[in-house]
């Protein structure tokens, strides 16, 4: 991926939580800067202006946190592959430890035809719904201030999204006070980034639907013996 | 006229009892023409003796002027009325504005505070604020970072300030602070984040601190008399708190103190209830967990705990128990007793003699309440005044990683924080409620300072085979503990009610409507839809001879995360479909004050 590329996904990123408050910050061109940003922010402050303009004229599509007045994004299918409107493949190709990755190693979920979810997004599920759903609202929805985190994995990629949930994110100025905290020395997060990236994108790609997954594969034993040295270690 | 007597709140304004407590508080709250304090009085009453708006003609009540606050997020608490100044706050950053009642609002002065945005971060549930405080000419505002500021009520200079917590370690303030006194007392919240629950007493002249009474571990660190502090009349005995926790656990156990206080000046007795334990993995945290979730009454000078009464022990559910505890003098069981009422979120409505901290009613004040079959009212038995807890819905008898479906209520409670109000004119109280249920899974979590710590994953849904909204207004009778009559409503009701002498009660929804409803049959009289989702609370003055009512609009908090996305459900076909609907259907951010008027 060019560096170019990077900077206008980072740029989307921060529309994405600015439009959690219905697009108005955007609306407000006169405003002065965010006097404090994180490493995404700050990319997409310099980013070039027909990519803002466009990225101001599709935020209050994500503003809105039910998601229901907006079009979702789509998942397409390319020759067999899962792709997301970025580019990413998000076929499973291969299991290691417990979880699928795709064929260029990025985590990924598997659903069988029946609806039973893969252990890891059950996993996700679960740890999203006790780290991340007092801001983002349930099952990646978003809430009143919060962006829907469904819709977010299907535009950043995962390193991006990784970034994000290690260092935090600020959006503040005279009309946002958008503020998230950093969770890279959160066990209870980190130990589970993968599984809660892999939920998310199941939700964006309108394969899992809300609430506790109904049927779930069980618990392996690669995937104990990884949780047990990554919350122990 | 008798049982106009009974109201506690007309018992704190006789001059006599004036000289016991802050002087300067008791003389504002007398006048009925002001909103002195948040909570109505210091008994927690939040009735009003103004009755030129009544139930005859509030139908042709009108707006009569708006204020922007300038902030989106949730807009808790009310504004102060005070001579002829109006005291609006905000959320974070909390803002403070002095508005000129005299010349159609005018801003006097405005505080704009500087705080670290990183609080934004740790503040569980959205970064709201209920709001600021009067004492002998101050404004007593304590911000999201903890930070306490006395400022000048007439120029908003700075007088005073000090820091109450750590935001670092994932300390935060939403609640109202308690002038008492020459102090004033503070709480702190984040039992979310594993921190240590306590009040503060501050002085009221420069700051300094007092006391400090902590809701877990040694005796002598939460002001506790082993042999004088009672639980339900007999003495808590020693190391209460340690004996009741695994190792040090309670060091981040929570019990956290973010509701509201209220305050008798005759027993000189300061009342207020502790949170959840942390985490909300019970299996992480064996024993009673003392005191969190706990009913108290500590003496106003020393801190020094006269009695306990722990509601919710081993707390499975997130049943914090800060609601606010409402101070009255009523009859009940032919006898005149000082009374404590308790809307707690596990769905109890508790009545108590608040001078010895016996418990005389715990009933349900929502049908649907399922975790329990009662308290144990029989003071010979073991388990005098504990829950019985239903094996079927109990998170820690299932264990963990194990999903207990359909508990009633929800964690946000039967009632969360919004209060409720009482009107010495029915004897009821009118309580907001939440109409809403959980699945709840447990599981280990690692404690990280600074960061969340909280062990389980909730789905939240409107209570099954009901009306399929997700709140009810009730009028509760406490001396029986019976529901008078109950308002359905699709959402959660989130605001804080008021009742007046003009025999009308007002709430807001979250949908943006304030109401009002007759105080005898609870017939909707009128509504209006303000600018954003109410999660604050009504609160009226009169100015210039002529009686206002006055809201905060703008949607957030506990309520804006879960309903704006609409809650889940897993009972497809069940209730009514409107129930389902998403909050965000109805409305949008936006921090607006209202305040309406009868013409003419």
């Amino acid at each position: 991926m060019t560096s170019k590329t990077t900077a206008s996904l980072m740029a989307i990123c921060v529309a994405c939580a600015a439009g959690a408050i219905a697009g108005t910050a955007l609306a407000q061109t006169t405003d002065p800067p965010p006097p404090a940003q994180a490493g995404a922010g700050a990319a997409a402050a310099v980013s070039g202006d027909a990519q803002q303009q466009q990225q101001a004229a599709d935020a209050p599509a994500e503003a809105a946190p039910a998601g229901e007045e907006e079009e979702d994004l789509e998942v397409q299918e390319q020759g067999g592959k899962l792709v997301l409107p970025n580019g990413q493949d998000i076929t499973p190709d291969h299991m290691e430890n417990g979880r699928w990755y795709t064929a260029e190693d990025i985590p990924t979920f598997k659903i069988a035809e029946d609806g039973t979810v893969d252990y890891s997004t059950f996993s996700g599920y679960r740890r999203y719904s006790a780290e991340c759903h007092v801001c983002h609202g349930p099952d990646g929805e978003g809430s009143t201030y919060a962006p829907a985190l469904k819709n977010s994995v299907l535009k950043l990629d995962y390193y991006e999204f990784q970034e994000i949930v290690a260092s935090g994110k600020q959006d503040v100025n005279t009309a946002a006070n958008l503020v998230m905290p950093a969770f890279g020395t959160n066990k209870n997060v980190w130990c589970y980034i993968d599984d809660i990236y892999v939920y998310l994108l199941a939700r964006g790609a309108g394969d899992l639907p809300r609430g506790r997954p109904g049927k779930r594969e069980d618990k392996s034993d690669d995937f104990t013996a990884q949780e047990d040295s990554c919350m122990n270690g | 006229m008798k049982n106009l007597m009974n109201g506690a709140c007309l018992a704190l304004l006789m001059s006599g009892t004036a000289a016991l407590a802050n002087d300067s508080v008791m003389a504002e709250i007398a006048k009925p023409q002001q909103w002195a304090i948040q909570t109505g009085d210091y008994a927690n009453t939040r009735y009003s003796t103004l009755d030129q708006i009544n139930k005859d003609n509030v139908k042709d009540l009108r707006v009569a002027w708006t204020f922007s606050t300038g902030v989106l997020r949730g807009h808790e608490g009310s504004p102060l009325v005070i001579g002829d100044i109006m005291y609006v706050h905000t959320p974070f950053p909390n803002n403070v504005f002095a508005l000129d009642l005299n010349d159609n609002g005018k801003i006097l002065w405005r505080y704009q505070p500087q705080q670290d945005p990183n609080v934004i971060a740790v503040m569980c549930c959205d970064t709201v604020s209920r709001g600021v405080a009067y004492a002998d000419g101050l404004i007593l505002l304590h911000q999201a970072d903890t930070t306490l500021v006395a400022l000048d009520a007439k120029t908003g200079e700075e007088k005073w300030k000090v820091v109450t917590g750590d935001p670092a370690i994932g300390e935060t303030n939403t609640a109202t602070v308690l002038p008492v006194k020459d102090k004033v007392i503070v709480g702190v919240s984040g039992g979310e984040y594993g921190v240590r629950g306590r009040v503060t007493a501050y002085s009221l002249a420069d700051g300094s601190e007092v006391w400090k009474a902590w809701s877990t571990g040694p005796d002598e660190e939460m002001l506790v008399d082993p042999e004088n502090t009672t639980h339900l009349g007999k003495p808590i005995g020693a190391d209460s708190s340690l004996n009741s926790w695994e190792g040090d656990q309670w060091k981040i156990g929570g019990g956290t103190t973010w509701g509201w206080y209220s305050y008798d000046p005759e027993l000189n007795l300061v009342y207020y209830g502790t949170g959840n334990p942390s985490t909300w993995n019970p299996s992480q945290r064996p024993g009673d967990n003392k005191w969190s979730m706990t009913i108290m009454a500590r003496d106003a000078d020393t801190g020094m705990a006269k009695w306990f009464y722990q509601m919710t022990p081993h707390d499975e559910w997130d049943y914090d128990g800060v609601n606010e505890m409402i101070l009255t003098n009523q009859t009940i069981d032919g006898q005149e007793r000082k009374l404590l009422t308790h809307f707690d979120r596990n769905g109890l409505a508790y009545t108590m003699d608040r001078e010895t901290g016996e418990l005389l009613v715990a009933e349900k004040y929502d049908p649907v309440v399922n975790w329990t079959t009662g308290v144990d009212m029989d003071p010979n038995s073991e388990t005098y005044g504990r829950p019985a807890v239903v094996a079927e819905y109990s998170t820690a008898q299932n264990g963990e990683d194990e999903n207990t479906t359909g508990v009633c209520p929800a964690a946000l409670g039967t009632k969360d924080q919004q209060p409720a109000a009482f009107s010495p004119k029915t004897n009821l109280f009118y309580v907001p409620t939440n109409h809403v249920c959980m699945d709840y899974e447990p599981f280990r979590v690692a404690y990280t300072a600074g960061q969340p710590y909280v062990g389980a994953t909730l789905s939240m849904y409107p209570a099954p085979d009901s009306h399929g909204g997700m709140g009810n207004f009730i009028a509760w009778d406490n001396t029986t503990g019976q529901i008078k009559w109950s308002i359905p409503e699709q959402f959660s009701v989130w605001s804080g009610a008021l009742a007046t002498a003009g025999d009308v009660v007002f709430y807001g929804t979250l949908e943006g409507y304030l109401k009002a409803v007759d105080a005898e049959t609870g017939d909707e009289l009128y509504k209006f839809k303000t600018p954003s989702g109410i999660i604050g609370n009504v609160m009226t003055y009169e100015h210039g001879g002529k009686q206002y009512i006055g809201i905060l609009s703008g949607v957030g908090g506990w309520a804006g995360i879960g309903l704006a996305a609409g809650l889940t459900n897993p009972n497809d076909g069940l209730g009514a479909v409107g129930g389902y609907a998403s909050l965000s259907q109805y409305t949008e951010l936006g921090g607006q004050l209202t305040v309406f008027e009868l013409p003419g």
